[in-house]
């Protein structure tokens, strides 16, 4: 299992767009994706779970990503976040 | 196109057109669903002049005509009448003037009469003429009546369709057509669905046959024709493709022209498409009175992030 930080940089924050891609992205590989922020852990192939983080612009998220294809799948999302889900 | 012959035959119960002259006339067709009211013509005024549509004269034109001098209207209605019309309806079941059916025979020009006014013959023959010259095609798919909503389902042959219409009727929905679903576009905005009379109710079940909804579940189980509300598309799950899950935007599908809501819903083993299809169509409803989930959560959730907000602001700053 690999875990890593993220700060949220887009305007909107994880609201339904970046939050569908970011489960897209999630179920893309074969790993099982977490989001935990405060003390909350959902599922990241949760589009619902997603978005109860309500992680707003500024906040940080901590990725968990455990399989075969961990360090793939981890990339993609940092990547997706980073990028600000091709958003402003 | 349609015949003047026919076009009378047909809309002898609402309009009661009397054919009073140019018999000769009455195999010429017409390609137009807009009706011509002649009136500038009359005066005298070509250009522009829509010959290839119905002329209707009411009793404006009739009056102006009467009051011309013999010689006048004479030479003016020469003058209409070499234009290959349609034909001419008199409507209110006005007497024409002798030269008017003179030369309408004279040219074989249909002079037709109805006892309607002048408004309720150009409601009634433009709803005529205009479902006539819908355009139609014929598509793959069922259409199912469900909770008023017309719900066409798409996908590929044996997916499923037919057994989803029969689950649905076996819940009190309302089969349309199976398998070869009429579309016909109607008003602007507007595709009515049916099914070919010869197949009218019937369904395939794979390895039972062809079965008969009527028969079997009776009329309140059935429907002559519906709007098509919403295509849903019924794909199988493969795991990879991506489907909608939220649903804060509407795709459309295009069909003869017409941008219709439509969706993909992904099927396998265990999955209750016949109440997905039942929740599809109240979702319709719900955002018909103004309700929309997924703008419900959205809004939540905005409600969420500026609360979380407001909280570390005060955190952050609380040195206490």
């Amino acid at each position: 299992m690999i875990s890593s930080e993220v700060t949220i940089t887009n305007r909107l924050g994880l609201h339904a767009r970046p939050a569908s891609k970011l489960v897209q992205t999630a179920a893309s590989g074969n790993s099982e994706v977490f989001l935990i922020r405060d003390n909350q852990r959902v599922n990241c192939r949760s589009i619902l779970g997603v978005m109860l983080l309500a992680a707003e612009y500024g906040s940080t998220v901590r990725i968990e990503v455990a399989g075969p294809d961990e360090q793939d799948v981890m990339k993609r999302l940092i990547e997706l976040v980073v990028n600000k889900f091709g958003e402003e | 196109m349609i015949e003047i012959a026919d076009l009378v035959k047909d809309t002898f119960r609402r309009l009661g057109l009397k054919i009073i002259a140019g018999d000769e006339g009455i195999h010429h067709t017409v390609g137009q669903r807009e009706l011509n009211r002649p009136g500038l013509a009359l005066a005298g005024f070509f250009e522009l002049f829509q010959s290839e549509r119905i002329q209707v004269i009411g009793n404006t034109e009739l009056l102006f005509l009467n009051q011309m001098t013999e010689s006048a209207r004479e030479k003016i209605l020469e003058r209409l009448f070499a234009y290959p019309l349609p034909c001419v309806i008199l409507t209110n079941r006005n007497t024409p003037p002798t030269q008017l059916t003179e030369i309408a025979n004279r040219n074989a020009i249909p002079l037709l009469s109805t006892r309607l006014d002048t408004t309720e013959l150009t409601f009634h023959l433009s709803h005529y003429l205009t479902d006539r010259f819908s355009p139609s095609e014929s598509v793959h798919g069922t259409l199912v009546d469900v909770y008023g909503t017309g719900l066409l389902f798409t996908g590929r042959a044996g997916i499923g369709k037919s057994e989803i219409a029969l689950d649905l009727v076996e819940r009190g929905h309302r089969l349309v057509a199976d398998d070869i679903v009429v579309i016909t576009r109607k008003a602007p905005g507007i595709l009515l669905g049916s099914g070919p009379e010869m197949l009218r109710h019937l369904l395939e079940i794979r390895g039972v046959g062809v079965i008969d909804i009527r028969q079997i579940f009776g009329v309140r189980a059935i429907r002559l024709q519906k709007r098509i509300e919403t295509v849903v598309e019924l794909t199988e799950w493969d795991g990879k493709e991506e489907y909608e899950r939220i649903g804060l935007e509407t795709v459309y599908k295009k069909i003869l022209g017409i941008e219709i809501p439509s969706l993909r819903l992904p099927i396998y083993a265990g999955k209750n498409v016949t109440v997905i299809a039942e929740t599809i169509a109240l979702t319709l409803h719900l955002k018909v009175y103004g309700h929309n989930a997924a703008e419900e959560l959205m809004n939540r959730q905005a409600v969420a992030m500026k609360q979380k907000r407001i909280i570390s602001d005060y955190l952050r700053w609380d040195n206490e």
